[in-house]
């Protein structure tokens, strides 16, 4: 029997292994997808129920490398009267009261080691629809990857729209 | 250990790092807004520029600061400043490092009970300071403030500062003070000033030992009126020198003169010209009969040149339609380098130069600048215990001071030392309070480098460590001395100044320009007869140096030795030897083989029980017994003052050389300087190489094809004057690793652009630089060996490099012709906060890839943005990459070969255009322009 637990053991440490990647990579798949962000921003109302423009909040796609999030004022500016009684929204006035800037995490990102030298700018220019990247941000309330942005998705779209298609076009 | 044993062990111990490592790339990044957002104008992740002032010579040239995301990452010359046009040299370029460096004094030091250096706070500084100086009043003593070279507002602060707080300004120190040509100025002329030499409108140039384009007052704008005047098809450039200079290869015809002798030539030319009757201006007999008398068959005895030559040249000289007489450098820092400068301003006044070429409207401005006798002047004070406070602003007397003025032990005595400072140099280290300066990007002022010539320096960033800027610390400390609350800030102060003394429409436009230049005051000049008379009786010419003779020459990277620094000054190699870490002495041919010397032998050279032990580089070009040493890699034991101006000597004659059989490792970055010649690196004076006559090997690969652009560049041989400041806007443009002498010993630099000084077989007059860098071929060898396609033609001409492809076979860098490859063997650090400096638009490359020139990708990339947003091509000049940006003489072209009108293309279907390495077939984008035939013999 004595025999028996060392293998059993040895066996039943890597099932263990086996199942704990596995739910973990599950969690990871299905969790960590919508990040628990500081304040829980509804896009729905905002764009989907009032019809903000993107660039009405993030102001610089068409401008720069980076679309921005707003700056905490912009916010202030229609909530120092707009829905103060909502408890999200409480929580934002909070900060603006503290003047304590609000640490969003990031939704979309690429690996420092991709060496992408992505610019909203172009693609704006081009006449390409936020959601083709974003998803239908409207039907969200917490802004969520719809996809993975990958070298397969870009290259596919800029092959499909004639788009340069040359390395350093994107990698810097 | 049985194999099973050892299988379930190592099982079980990768599946625990597997999981370990599990989560961990997840680390969730942050985007944190602003609260209230920046300026209308800021976008993020857009360059924007401010104009300011490059603050790191005397020179002060005009510069236009790259700002991304409040962080400035590079510095280039302002395109309309008078001083610079739009070029840097290789310390401006560097100069940025200075600002990140993590070595600055971080907040005000006091020296504590221990002898340490304890942080304090500034109010409690400022309280400090304004104590001494009350109780150094109480007892009597005087309160000294010295500093390097003021010019501007802050001169102007200073001055009420010395009023308001009872402290006495003495006259500024500075190594190179130039004190010679100054005082001869003041003999011939009655003005202490140098002159702006327009050499832009010369055709004839003689130049006498002095450094120009190196170190020489304002060396950028020289080799810019250099390069327009190579331009015009008839000017000629002659210089003269004992040794062997950067600036000596450059022009024309290089004469090799005796040591001391310069006094002699210039002597002769002023004879020949007044004895002919040729000069323009009148001199009046006293001093005509005062003057020693040199004729031809004497100067060439004295100089070593032949008696025909110099009648030929000074005739030559007296003919020109605008000729130019310029001496300095090391022919004034010699012991007859007054007699030299003295001669030389009377010969510009025969020749009616100073009417025009030699222009003392737009003096430089040294109007507060002392010399080496001032500050005796001081160590005498200060020992005789009357210096109370001693304040010590951005000057390191300690260190470049000759030896023989013991500054630090009279320094010693003063009550208490006040450093204003950047870096704990050897001075600040000697002082009880260190006051942090900061930087120029960092701080709101201005700079009056030449009379007229006012330059903005405005802040570019918020001060990264706890430093104030000086005129904030004078203003805090006058008014902690008179008791009144420090409301003013040095900014404010500075608006109410120009206000005042310009109007208030003024600023508006100086801020938006960056310079502002008064229309010049016409100076009219007079022979200072009384005081030349006296000076030329008593003039020795004859100095004849003996035995072994070093010359101390400014070095073109480290100056005086504040950008040493800099570390980006040491990694770039000097462009002569190419050796960049480390100290050296180079020696004639002649010498070398006397002492069957190699590079790298160790020499041990004595004065006077003096003694240095070097290694040696061969120098090319150099005088038999004569030897050259960097300045601030010479032992200050070695220096001597002249005690009639305050000049230090920089020539150590009775030395001896001797062989010491010891070999010392020191980074020679380039391979050989010799067998550049019928290899195709330049084409040979049949115009072998060129285009025309290389039979071109074919190639079995597919024609490329560039459907909108083809990027070229034309590289100007005859313009180049191996300056490196292209090699020091590469680093700092593209994130360049710089990676220590230990690496460039084993031949691991990682420089994307080189300076290669090849000598040819006329070693002492013929030198030519090749500049390389990738050569963007067509038909690239290092594309076809690559086998993960991390190195590919793209559509516009470019060899790109791919960077996450690369898996380092370092095939490509083996198979590249003109090596310019270069791999990352380790990842290189930037230690914070010099990561501000990085740009972002280029990729910092890690460990294991390889890397290289990219025609400044981003630069295009910037530039296409813009001309797509206005929905047309981009335009000729629009793209101009870093190194073809800050050249100072416009050597290098940048542009799209398929646009005819382009400059690049005019330029690479020249004559003179041709490719190296032609005939291996590489068909490369990047065209030399060979010099130009050399002009007919004197």
């Amino acid at each position: 029997m004595k025999e028996k637990i060392i293998p059993i053991g040895i066996v039943g440490y890597f099932l263990l292994m086996v199942a704990l990647i596995g739910v973990l990579g599950w969690y990871w798949q299905n969790f960590q997808k919508t990040p628990v962000q500081p304040i829980e921003f509804p896009h729905n109302v905002h764009v989907g129920k009032l019809k903000l423009d993107c660039q009405f909040c993030h102001k610089f796609p068409s401008k720069s490398k980076f679309a921005t999030v707003p700056s905490v004022k912009l916010c202030v500016d229609c909530h120092k009267t707009a829905a103060t009684d909502r408890p999200e929204v409480k929580k934002l006035l909070k900060y603006w009261e503290d003047q304590v800037p609000i640490e969003w995490l990031k939704v979309y990102s690429f690996r420092k080691n991709a060496n992408v030298n992505f610019s909203h700018k172009p693609h704006i220019r081009a006449g390409v629809d936020c959601s083709t990247c974003h998803g239908r941000v409207d039907q969200m309330i917490t802004a969520r990857k719809t996809r993975n942005i990958n070298m397969g998705f870009c290259v596919s779209c800029h092959r499909q729209e004639r788009a340069p298609t040359d390395c350093w076009t994107c990698h810097k | 250990m049985k194999r099973r044993d050892f299988l379930k062990i190592v099982g079980i111990a990768s599946s625990a790092t597997l999981l370990s490592s599990c989560g961990v790339e997840k680390g969730t990044e942050k985007l944190i807004p602003f609260l209230v957002p920046p300026d209308e104008d800021y976008i993020p992740g857009v360059a924007q520029y401010y104009s300011s002032t490059c603050t790191e010579c005397p020179a002060n040239c005009g510069v236009s600061v790259k700002v991304v995301d409040f962080n400035p990452i590079k510095l280039e010359g302002l395109e309309a400043n008078p001083i610079n046009r739009g070029a840097l040299c290789l310390r401006g370029q560097s100069s940025i490092v200075r600002l990140y460096h993590p070595d600055r004094i971080k907040q005000p030091l006091k020296r504590g009970a221990n002898g340490q250096f304890q942080p304090i706070g500034w109010d409690e500084a400022i309280q400090q300071v304004v104590q001494a100086l009350k109780s150094a009043r109480g007892q009597g003593k005087a309160n000294v403030y010295l500093s390097g070279r003021t010019t501007g507002s802050l001169s102007r602060l200073l001055d009420n500062f010395a009023k308001d707080a009872e402290v006495e300004r003495v006259p500024e120190y500075e190594p190179f003070a130039h004190a010679n040509l100054r005082e001869a100025y003041r003999l011939v002329f009655g003005r202490k000033e140098i002159p702006f030499y327009r050499i832009e409108d010369a055709d004839f140039l003689l130049t006498v030992g002095v450094d120009l384009v190196e170190t020489f007052v304002s060396p950028v704008s020289y080799a810019k009126q250099l390069s327009r005047a190579k331009d015009r098809e008839n000017f000629r450039w002659l210089h003269f020198e004992p040794h062997a200079s950067l600036t000596g290869f450059q022009a024309d015809k290089r004469f090799i003169v005796k040591p001391g002798s310069e006094a002699y030539l210039v002597g002769f030319f002023l004879n020949y010209i007044l004895t002919n009757g040729l000069n323009k201006k009148r001199i009046p007999p006293e001093i005509t009969n005062a003057l020693p008398k040199i004729d031809a068959g004497q100067a060439a005895e004295k100089t070593g040149l032949d008696a025909d030559t110099l009648n030929k040249l000074a005739a030559q000289l007296a003919e020109a339609r605008a000729p130019m007489v310029i001496s300095g450098g090391v022919s004034t820092h010699q012991k007859n380098g007054l007699e030299t400068a003295v001669l030389t301003a009377l010969l510009q006044w025969a020749l009616g130069l100073t009417d025009r070429l030699v222009d003392f409207a737009r003096a430089e401005n040294y109007d507060h600048v002392g010399s080496v006798a001032d500050v005796q002047q001081l160590v005498k004070r200060l020992n005789a215990d009357e210096i109370g406070v001693l304040f010590l602003a951005r000057t390191n007397p300690v260190a470049t001071l000759p030896a023989a003025i013991p500054f630090a032990q009279a320094m010693a005595r003063a009550s208490f030392k006040v450093a204003l400072t950047d870096f704990l140099d050897e001075t600040a280290e000697q002082c009880d309070l260190i006051l942090p300066l900061s930087h120029s990007l960092e701080s709101w002022g201005d700079a009056e480098p030449r009379k007229g010539l006012l330059n903005l320096i405005q802040p570019t960033v918020e001060p990264i460590f706890n430093t104030l800027s000086e005129g904030d610390i004078l203003l805090a400390i006058a008014d902690g001395y008179q008791g009144r609350p420090n409301v003013f800030s040095y900014q404010q102060w500075l608006l109410r100044e120009w206000n005042r003394t310009y109007g208030e429409a003024f600023v508006d436009e100086f801020l938006k320009k960056g310079f502002y230049e008064a229309p010049a005051k016409a100076v009219r000049l007079s022979l200072n007869t009384r005081a030349l008379t006296r000076f030329l009786k008593d003039a020795k010419l004859d100095v004849r140096p003996q035995g072994h003779i070093l010359y101390a020459i400014p070095s073109l990277r480290m100056f005086d030795g504040r950008s040493k620094v800099l570390k980006l000054t040491s990694e770039i190699p000097d462009p002569l030897t190419t050796i960049s870490y480390g100290e050296w002495i180079t020696v004639s041919d002649e010498t070398a083989e006397r002492l069957k010397l190699k590079d790298k032998d160790e020499v041990a050279f004595q004065v006077n029980g003096n003694q240095l032990a070097l290694p040696v580089k061969v120098q090319p070009g150099l005088n038999g017994d004569v030897s050259t040493i960097h300045w601030d890699q010479l032992e200050r034991a070695f220096l001597d003052v002249d005690q009639r101006s305050g000049e230090i000597l920089a020539v150590v004659s009775g030395g001896q050389m001797q062989k010491t059989g010891k070999k010392i490792a020191i980074p020679i970055l380039s391979g050989s300087m010799e067998e550049a010649y019928e290899r195709g690196i330049f084409p040979d004076h049949n115009g072998h190489g060129m285009k025309h006559h290389a039979d071109v090997r074919e190639t079995l690969y597919p024609p490329h094809e560039h459907p909108e652009y083809r990027w070229a560049m034309t590289i100007d041989l005859e313009k180049c004057i191996g300056c490196s400041a292209c090699v020091a806007a590469c680093y700092v443009e593209n994130n360049v690793a710089i990676v220590g002498k230990e690496e460039h010993l084993i031949g691991r630099e990682m420089s994307w652009i080189r300076i290669e000084p090849f000598y040819g077989k006329d070693r002492d007059r013929e030198m030519n630089f090749m500049v390389m860098l990738c050569q963007q071929c067509c038909n690239a060898p290092c594309e076809t060996v690559c086998p993960v396609y991390a190195t590919m033609h793209n559509p516009e001409g470019l060899n790109a490099m791919v960077y996450n492809r690369c898996v380092g076979t370092r095939y490509c860098h083996n198979n590249c012709p003109y090596k310019v490859r270069r791999f990352n063997w380790f990842d290189h650090e930037w230690e914070t906060p010099l990561d501000r400096m990085l740009n972002p638009d280029v990729f910092v490359r890690h460990k294991g890839i390889m890397e290289k020139c990219t025609f400044c990708v981003q630069r295009i990339r910037t530039a296409r943005d813009v001309a797509k947003d206005e929905k047309r091509k981009i335009r000729d000049g629009e793209v101009i990459p870093a190194c073809s940006q800050t050249c100072p003489t416009d050597a290098i072209v940048f542009g799209n070969l398929l646009d005819e009108q382009a400059r690049v293309t005019k330029l690479a279907h020249s004559d003179r255009s041709y490719r190296v390495f032609e005939e291996i077939g590489t068909e490369p984008a990047v065209y030399y322009l060979r010099k130009k035939e050399i002009k007919d013999e004197a």
